[in-house]
């Protein structure tokens, strides 16, 4: 977990700092009125926070099944939406986690069905995972599910280290849940240890298969009964601990995000290109940063005034965001150094400019704040105009989004994802008269529709618009989709 | 002595100044005057004034710009004597608006309006007679300036704010952007016809020109509703017609205006939404245009500076750059008509309305 400077204002920091203190109904609370009052907003911040108190309320569930559990997480997620329904990546974020659940708890059956069948099988994918982990693998091999992600420190920040929940098995026959896992790792004494009776028989330990710096190619092969007998005694655990880690594996998805985002960066970015980018994102910034180590090109923000022109400034003119109030993603980000100081011209417009400079602009990059199954997205307004104006000059656009922020519900009624900010940025109360006889209209984000979109570019990859709808199917569990409102259900 | 103070001191040597001129606009760029220091000494008051208004927006928009550069030079030229030995006709042009112009020019690049104004100012003396006295000739010139006010602006937007007014029906709601004199004009004449309409300004920065005009309607008690360019994609939905100023009308169709424009007319086009741009032909130019970067004029880029916000000393940033542009571009094909005094008429009639106005001369 990043480190927090202590600070009064409420802001994700904070919260997550109160998480380790609080109760945990009133860190619930604590998030619900956060939301509420916009003192955590924008996409990262709301998932960080959605992803901690999770793991807070899986840690506390009196485990007794899982169907129970579900039931929790789903009532908290109902809350935490209803709190912010527009902050679209909490509800994703509780979705994943609910989809990791069922996920393990069926795996968790099968293993009981095919421990005989598949235990010879069992050893391979998760060596190679973990070895994968260890090299930082920017994405999974393909026949894991992209659920979950390779991480360095997840056997580290496990208390149980449960990596064969990657093994890609056959998921096969439906039994009444079956809480008790044979096949899992544990971490006895920092040893990885393999439960399995038949493991234990016919495994040879190979030097990939355990992390380095743990312990020798040998370590496997030391279980002594007693150990074994206590993990028997905990295994109803494992499964809680399965979750936990899963949950984990999610926050260390948003903390790398932009890296794996940015990895691909060179292919998209060329020499003497001008790009044309909208309000202040750490997505595209840290994108175009990478590509800067390797290209000189021209980046032409428009400033996407009055909501996001601050931020904007303090990102073009390298000035720290915590200076500026309200800015509490950045609390939690290390400071990014500004494009300019990496060699790339830096030319700020209005956006009023956009359609004038469009014809020499190559490509177009935004950011977004939420996308949606059909390929739209949601994006600080102006977006739209941009994307359009990019349309009519015959100029690619390029949309850089982690997959969290991937949404799988379908608003077929765009008007109710769009928030309505505070008009006084734009009249002020300077302006006397003006407040009274002005109705004054203040967007915060824009519907983009997916035909004005030419790339997705996520964690995963590059895609296009027509193919996200597949993705989503990747990460969320049909049956979750509409979990906050049941009656909506298929 | 910069030279001296480097040779006593070589430790702190003063970086060069970075060049701040956007690549793509480095043809446009020209130092703005704000002050009358370094003017020329043949300048007349009343254009040294002028030229400072023009140079902070005090005066603003090219029919303003036009009218109060007639009038200016109406000063210059009633306070004018032709020297022994010198007629009117050859003297007065080169020898005395040349430098006026030269000066408005250094305060703010003229407007096309005012081309035309001055061009058909200097076709104007050069037909006075000779032997014409001074003060005839001058009084029949200032009243040429009149006539010239009254035709081309004062009549013309009387006739364009009531062709327009007569376009807005009951329960329109017309969307327009940042400022026009003529739109303001139409839209109150429309009101005091009895028409009972919604109006949407939508503006930007830095000029925020919108505010103004925003302002003088709801005073009248017009409904209106007011946001920047941000919200342009939410409103437009709402708007069922959509009235555009002109800073001139290109000979190939193009509408070139303050900058945004371009930006509704697309999205209104977008949105199936009639475009109506109200333009005196006056502004019509025989010049074209295909993009925004070839004419267009650059505003100080410290324009853009908010007091307080972290752009403050944004000159210190190597690499970072600051552009301000005036005017864009509209396509031909997002405008379905322009109301001008001689008619209302497709933009594929430009360049005709054009010639058959200078011929007319």
């Amino acid at each position: 977990m990043p480190s927090f400077q202590a600070g009064y204002a409420p802001n994700l920091g904070v919260f997550l700092k109160s998480l380790k203190t609080q109760q945990l109904e009133s860190s619930i609370e604590n998030l619900i009125s956060l939301l509420k009052r916009r003192q955590i907003k924008n996409s990262r911040p709301c998932a960080i926070a959605t992803a901690h108190l999770l793991l807070r309320v899986v840690a506390k569930f009196r485990w007794t099944d899982i169907g129970k559990l579900l039931e929790r997480i789903r009532e908290v997620g109902q809350r935490l939406i209803e709190a912010q329904p527009r902050e679209m990546v909490v509800g994703n974020i509780i979705r994943r986690v609910l989809g990791m659940i069922r996920d393990e708890a069926k795996e968790d059956r099968n293993e009981d069905v095919s421990d005989s069948a598949s235990n010879s099988q069992i050893g391979s994918p998760q060596r190679q995972h973990s070895d994968l982990g260890v090299a930082k693998a920017a994405a999974p091999p393909p026949t894991f599910s992209p659920l979950r992600f390779a991480s360095t420190d997840a056997s580290e920040l496990a208390e149980t280290s449960e990596d064969d929940v990657f093994g890609g098995r056959p998921q096969t026959g439906h039994r009444p849940p079956l809480l008790t896992s044979h096949t899992s790792f544990a971490v006895l004494n920092g040893v990885p240890v393999q439960q399995s009776m038949f493991n234990l028989l016919s495994a040879t330990p190979s030097p990939l298969a355990t992390p380095p710096g743990t312990s020798s190619p040998h370590g496997k092969s030391a279980v002594n009964a007693a150990s074994l007998a206590h993990k028997i005694a905990t295994t109803s655990k494992d499964l809680k601990a399965e979750v936990i880690s899963g949950i984990e594996e999610i926050i260390d998805e948003l903390d790398q995000v932009d890296d794996q985002i940015a990895a691909y960066a060179q292919e998209h970015i060329h020499s003497n290109e001008v790009i044309l980018t909208h309000s202040s994102s750490l997505s595209v910034q840290k994108f175009l940063l990478k590509a800067a180590d390797k290209r000189k090109f021209t980046v032409i923000v428009a400033e996407s005034y009055p909501n996001d022109h601050e931020a904007v400034h303090a990102a073009v003119t390298g000035k720290s965001k915590a200076n500026i109030e309200g800015a509490d993603e950045m609390s939690t980000e290390m400071f990014v150094k500004p494009l300019s100081s990496a060699g790339i011209t830096v030319i700020l417009i209005t956006d009023a400019s956009i359609f004038a400079i469009m014809s020499r602009v190559n490509k177009v990059i935004l950011a977004t704040h939420a996308v949606i199954a059909n390929g739209g997205l949601i994006a600080s307004a102006g977006a739209r105009i941009i994307a359009k104006a990019a349309k009519v000059h015959r100029t690619p656009v390029i949309v850089v989004s982690g997959v969290y922020k991937l949404s799988p519900e379908y608003p077929f009624e765009f008007e109710s994802l769009i928030e309505y900010g505070d008009p006084g940025a734009i009249v002020g109360y300077q302006d006397g008269a003006l407040v009274d006889n002005l109705e004054v209209d203040n967007p915060v984000y824009d519907y983009v529709p997916p035909d004005l979109v030419d790339l997705y570019i996520t964690n995963l990859g590059a895609h296009a618009p027509s193919y996200l709808y597949r993705i989503v199917a990747d990460h969320y569990k049909i049956e979750d989709i509409n979990f906050h409102n049941p009656e909506l259900q298929f | 002595t910069r030279s001296q103070k480097a040779v006593a001191a070589p430790a702190p040597v003063e970086p060069k100044k970075e060049d701040k001129t956007v690549e793509f606009f480095r043809h446009l760029y020209k130092p703005r005057m704000t002050s009358i220091a370094g003017a020329s000494k043949d300048v007349h008051p009343a254009v040294l004034a002028l030229g400072l208004q023009m140079s902070n927006y005090t005066i603003c928009g090219s029919c303003a710009r036009l009218v109060a550069t007639l009038q200016a030079f109406k000063r210059v030229i009633e306070s004018y004597t032709t020297p022994p030995g010198n007629s009117l006709t050859r003297h007065l042009t080169s020898h005395v608006l040349s430098p006026q112009i030269e000066y408005l020019a250094s305060c703010r690049p003229l407007s096309i309006s005012m081309g035309n104004a001055i061009r058909w100012l200097k076709l104007e003396i050069s037909k006075v007679d000779i032997n014409t006295p001074d003060t005839t000739a001058k009084a029949d010139l200032c009243e040429a300036i009149d006539v010239f006010i009254r035709e081309r602006v004062t009549f013309a937007d009387q006739v364009i704010a009531s062709s327009a007014a007569e376009r807005i029906k009951d329960g329109d709601v017309i969307l327009t952007y940042a400022k026009s004199s003529i739109v303001q004009k139409s839209l109150v004449k429309a009101h005091e016809d009895g028409k009972k309409f919604r109006v949407i300004v939508v503006d930007s920065r830095p000029l925020h020109e919108g505010k103004h005009l925003a302002a003088a309607l709801a005073d009248l008690g017009i409904e209106v509703k007011y946001c920047l360019i941000n919200g342009l994609s939410h409103n437009i939905q709402d708007a069922t017609k959509v009235l555009l100023g002109a800073h001139a009308m290109m000979s190939n169709g193009r509408l070139f205006s303050r900058i945004g424009t371009a930006l509704v007319a697309m999205e209104a086009n977008e949105a199936d939404k009639p475009v109506l741009v109200l333009c005196e032909t006056i502004k019509f130019t025989e010049r074209v245009a295909l993009d925004s970067i070839v004419h267009n004029e650059i505003a100080p880029a410290d324009e853009l500076i908010i007091p307080g916000g972290a752009l403050e000393n944004w000159a210190d940033m190597k690499k970072l750059q600051l552009c301000n542009p005036m005017y864009d571009v509209t396509p031909a094909e997002y405008i379905q008509m322009i109301v001008t005094e001689s008619g209302n008429v497709p933009p594929t009639s430009v360049p005709v309305l054009h010639r058959l106005g200078n011929e007319s001369q």
